[in-house]
């Protein structure tokens, strides 16, 4: 009896105290694991082409992505150092075999079948660093739930961003940093796939001190100095190919007449700010409003989780063993509270799975005491110690009952949203009709101004791409595509006027006057989402 | 396209080498398996200690008093020297009359003298079960035999080699990257070998079961790299061997004095290699992959050669000549490899600092980086240079004999 007695009132052991090395060879973890998995991969996989609207920027990277499988270089405009290209270099390689088998489905709605498969390897390496974090199966269990099914990742991670191809490579990172084995090279190679996330999508970069944590904790005293610096080296190198990619172009520095990596930063850098994000008239709060739109636990507790976590650091085994990720959530939300900064509204994506590993850590962390309580008494089961452990298993149960009570409605209608709503009709209904001969008899001598996310279905129709199927802004903005339009909107047959559009054009005359000058000759959907294909009134021009 | 190819062979080149020179710190558990186990007990073997002596007059006592303070109970040491060298011979006769139960000393009489002859002379001598091999100018650990008996018989090994350590880095500038090519070498690349059962010996601090030693015939009197040989036709008929490495328990030594007598024995070292690799013991290693292991091995002071001078010269290409950006980057491929062996270097002069507590400043690690192409320019001297003779040697092998004879006599004891 004294044996069991003190075991009762030790500190908690919070993580797991066996932590498999080779989670390939665990059963309990691969069915776990796999359970997850397949929720997550029907969920986001279900309606993906319908759901959310398909946003201009998918179209963009898409576009580009296409653009180097046809061996027109990294973009088919001039590649202008907008974003390192290494993110969309690997989408054209995902996308390399069933673009060469069925060319058509190289566009926007059908290609997000590409980001599930990229969503499914990020969720796996989220359970695996959450094991190798120390976390038990069933809170690695619920971190990987919360980051594939929170409706907030079901939104953003079906759409094409580059963001997503990031947050694999730094989950990769993460997970080699705190690998068990505390291989030199393991460690070499988070750094090189730190340095893949960061040229995928550059504000990445941000992350890389709390990736530098995780691997200090990681490393053994010994020889931590040739992993560490092993480390940082390959992350340098690989990093400094961008520069060096753009030197050996003569791009690197500014001048005239051409493009260059530096004018590319300044751009970033000097994007309108917009504003502090937790004054209701800004944009960066309208970002954030949409974001809470879509789920308030995964922002709202996960970021309170992380800053627990790091505070609680000093005591809590978890807090000492999250504090990588818990660090980079609040690295990442301390960035975002930059009133200066531009927040653009898929900046969340990165945030995901460390808002998730620092809430399921809490998680794991409050109800541990519990655990650790209830399990010596079960064994007391002869004494009169029992009503306590009743009494305590269902304080958590009525925790975890009140937790989803508040969660899973909200989850459900949302989720449901997205299995069912089609909200790509009007793009697809576009589409259709621009490739109809009976509307446009000979797409290759028509010019259309119309947005990313149609494009590549115009180019596949038969619109020459670049010239014929022109980016609407291009038309303003690239000189090289000014050229071809000599009259003005005057050259330009058919405005594809999409939401974007719309609210773009007060900025861009050509594309504004395109639109005052022509016509609705088709329209679908209702209201603000609906797509006007309008003609160029052409006769009174002349 | 040659270009890239050139570059993705001399990437791999680059990446292997380093992968293997890195091999002591891939875990936690690989580093401290490289050091010594804690030997529990005062040893059960005895042990031959052999140090050939040729015009060590001012080293040689107080290298076998040290000997002479080992803590190991049952060793005996056979100093060798040779019958026309007086000075040499009058005080390892002095250091035997002080501890005559312990110290003997061998005359060779071979009319050309070098190492291996003196070695094979001391052999039928041995009473030890196990010979060690030392330098004259070695400083022995007295603890070194106690941790290699208990070496022999908690792994059950053929032979043990023990770390050697120059030590002298501040010296000059190519000291300090000869102290960390051994600093690399005994801590991490020589337990690989071990490891993948082919290994190249060291020429000292290592220590092989007598019988197994008179079995394989002694060393080969032939050979430039008798250490390298003797390895080579040990692992290749499956003998185990075992490298342990405690920055405690080194073996002392000092760099060549001049540049030009590293430059010798570099030569020495790698004609002795291109030596073993044509005598072909190594053909007879079990697996492939052992095979190409020595291959590389053994050919690798001339890849190393190749690729000091060739990197700069293709990077040149790259940034100079107008290619294609795609090609650009694959050629710049084995810079990147070389400049992350740098970084590892100066790691490990950092380390090297830290375990033997001497005080590396930052002119050291300045002196280790541009010293790095020149270091390069002397292997590939050296390598050129080996070639040179072993061809001149292949049509005038007398000639070869004489000459090598000469170069050892010179360099095994400067």
């Amino acid at each position: 009896m004294t044996a069991t007695i003190p075991a009762a009132v030790e500190a908690p052991v919070v993580l797991d105290p066996t932590p498999p090395t080779r989670l390939r060879a665990s059963r309990p973890d691969l069915l776990l694991c796999g359970a997850v998995l397949a929720a997550i991969l029907l969920v986001q996989g279900w309606n993906t082409t319908g759901f959310p609207a398909l946003s201009d920027d998918e179209g963009t990277y898409l576009a580009q992505a296409w653009a180097v499988q046809e061996g027109k270089g990294l973009a088919h405009y001039t590649y202008w150092y907008d974003h390192p290209p290494l993110g969309w270099l690997q989408l054209a390689l995902v996308t390399w075999l069933p673009a060469a088998l069925f060319p058509d489905v190289m566009s926007v709605a059908p290609m997000r079948v590409a980001m599930l498969l990229v969503t499914a390897v990020s969720a796996v390496l989220l359970y695996v660093l959450a094991r190798r974090l120390g976390l038990r199966r069933w809170a690695a269990a619920l971190a990987m739930a919360l980051f594939g099914l929170s409706p907030l990742s079901v939104v953003l991670q079906r759409e094409i961003f580059l963001d997503n191809i990031a947050v694999l490579w730094i989950l990769l990172a993460f997970c080699l940093a705190a690998s068990p084995r505390r291989h030199l090279w393991h460690h070499f190679g988070a750094g090189l796939a730190a340095a893949v996330a960061v040229l995928s999508k550059e504000t990445m970069l941000v992350v890389l001190p709390a990736l530098l944590l995780t691997m200090w904790r990681h490393t053994h005293r010994d020889t931590r100095k040739f992993a560490v610096t092993g480390a940082i080296t390959a992350c340098v190198l690989t990093g400094l190919a961008y520069p060096l990619f753009a030197l050996l172009n003569h791009e690197l520095f500014p001048g005239d007449g051409h493009v260059s990596l530096i004018d590319g930063i300044k751009y970033q850098m000097s994007r309108a700010g917009s504003g502090f994000i937790l004054d209701d008239r800004s944009g960066a709060h309208a970002v954030l409003r949409s974001w809470l739109y879509y789920d308030r636990v995964l922002p709202i507790a996960g970021l309170a989780s992380a800053v627990l976590l790091l505070a609680a650091a000093r005591w809590s085994p978890t807090g000492r063993a999250l504090a990588g990720p818990a660090t980079a959530a609040t690295i990442l939300a301390l960035v975002a509270l930059r009133p200066s900064g531009y927040l653009p509204a898929m900046y969340v994506i990165q945030m995901l799975p460390f808002l998730a590993l620092a809430l399921a850590g809490a998680v794991s962390a409050a109800l541990e005491p519990l655990r650790a309580q209830i399990q010596p008494l079960r064994r007391l089961r002869s004494g009169g110690l029992r009503r306590p452990a009743l009494l305590r298993r269902t304080a958590t149960l009525a925790i975890a009952a009140t937790a989803a009570a508040l969660t899973l409605p909200h989850w459900y209608d949302a989720t449901r949203t997205a299995l069912t709503t089609d909200t790509n009709a009007p793009y697809r209904a576009a589409a259709h009709w621009l490739r109809d001969k009976a509307n446009v008899p000979d797409p290759s001598s028509t010019r259309v101004l119309a947005d990313d996310a149609i494009w590549l279905d115009l180019v596949h129709a038969g619109y020459r791409p670049g010239t014929g199927a022109v980016w609407f802004y291009k038309a303003d903005l690239d000189p090289a595509i000014g050229k071809t339009l000599p009259r003005g909107w005057r050259d330009v047959d058919y405005v594809v006027a999409s939401p974007t559009v719309r609210r773009d054009a007060p900025t861009l005359p050509l594309v504004k006057a395109a639109l005052t000058n022509s016509e609705t000759v088709a329209s679908f959907g209702e209201g603000d989402g609906r797509i006007e294909i309008r003609r160029v009134k052409r006769a009174e021009a002349r | 396209m040659v270009v890239c190819a050139v570059s993705l062979a001399l990437f791999w080149m680059a990446a292997f080498t380093l992968w293997w020179q890195m091999h002591a710190w891939r875990t936690p558990e690989t580093l401290a398996g490289t050091r010594f186990q804690p030997a529990g007990d005062e040893g059960a073997l005895s042990f031959s200690l052999l140090v050939p002596a040729r015009h060590e007059q001012a080293v040689l006592e107080h290298t076998v008093t040290r000997l002479l303070e080992s803590t190991h109970g049952r060793f005996e040491v056979l100093v060798i020297v040779g019958h026309d060298d007086p000075e040499t011979a009058e005080v390892a006769g002095k250091v035997a009359a002080a501890a005559p139960d312990r110290v003997r000393v061998i005359v060779d009489t071979h009319e050309k003298k070098n190492k291996p002859k003196a070695l094979n002379t001391a052999l039928p001598h041995c009473l030890g079960e196990v010979v060690g091999v030392f330098d004259a100018e070695d400083q022995v650990h007295p603890e070194l035999l106690t941790h290699v008996d208990h070496a022999f018989r908690a792994t059950g090994a053929d032979v043990v080699q023990g770390g050697v350590q120059l030590i002298n880095f501040h010296s000059s500038w190519y000291s300090l990257r000869n102290c960390l090519e051994y600093f690399f070498w005994f801590r991490s690349r020589l337990h690989l070998h071990a490891e993948k059962g082919f290994i190249p010996l060291g020429g000292n601090t290592v220590f092989v079961r007598t019988d197994v030693l008179r079995e394989a015939g002694g060393w080969d009197p032939q050979c430039l790299a008798e250490d390298c040989d003797l390895g080579v036709r040990l692992s290749s008929t499956g003998k185990r061997v075992v490298v342990a490495y405690d920055s405690e328990m080194v073996t002392r030594e000092e760099t060549p004095g001049t540049l030009m007598s590293l430059l010798k024995q570099r030569t020495r070292w790698n004609q002795g290699f291109l030596q073993v690799y044509r005598k072909r013991d190594w053909r007879r290693l079990p697996t492939l992959a052992q095979r190409m292991l020595a291959r590389y091995t053994l050919m690798t002071p001339f890849f190393q050669a190749f690729n000091g001078l060739v990197i700069p010269l293709n990077t040149a290409i790259a940034l100079l000549l107008d290619v294609p950006a795609g090609v650009a980057v694959v050629t710049f491929l084995p810079a990147v490899a070389m400049l992350v062996t740098f970084v590892f270097e100066v790691v490990g002069l950092h380390d090297f600092g830290a375990q033997y507590g001497l005080r590396v400043r930052f002119v050291h690690y300045l002196k280790l980086i541009l010293g790095g192409p020149f270091y390069q320019m002397l292997l590939a001297g050296a390598a050129v240079r080996a070639v040179w003779r072993e061809q001149r040697g292949r049509s005038d092998w007398e000639l070869t004999r004489h000459v090598g004879a000469h170069l050892t006599r010179e360099d095994v004891t400067p």
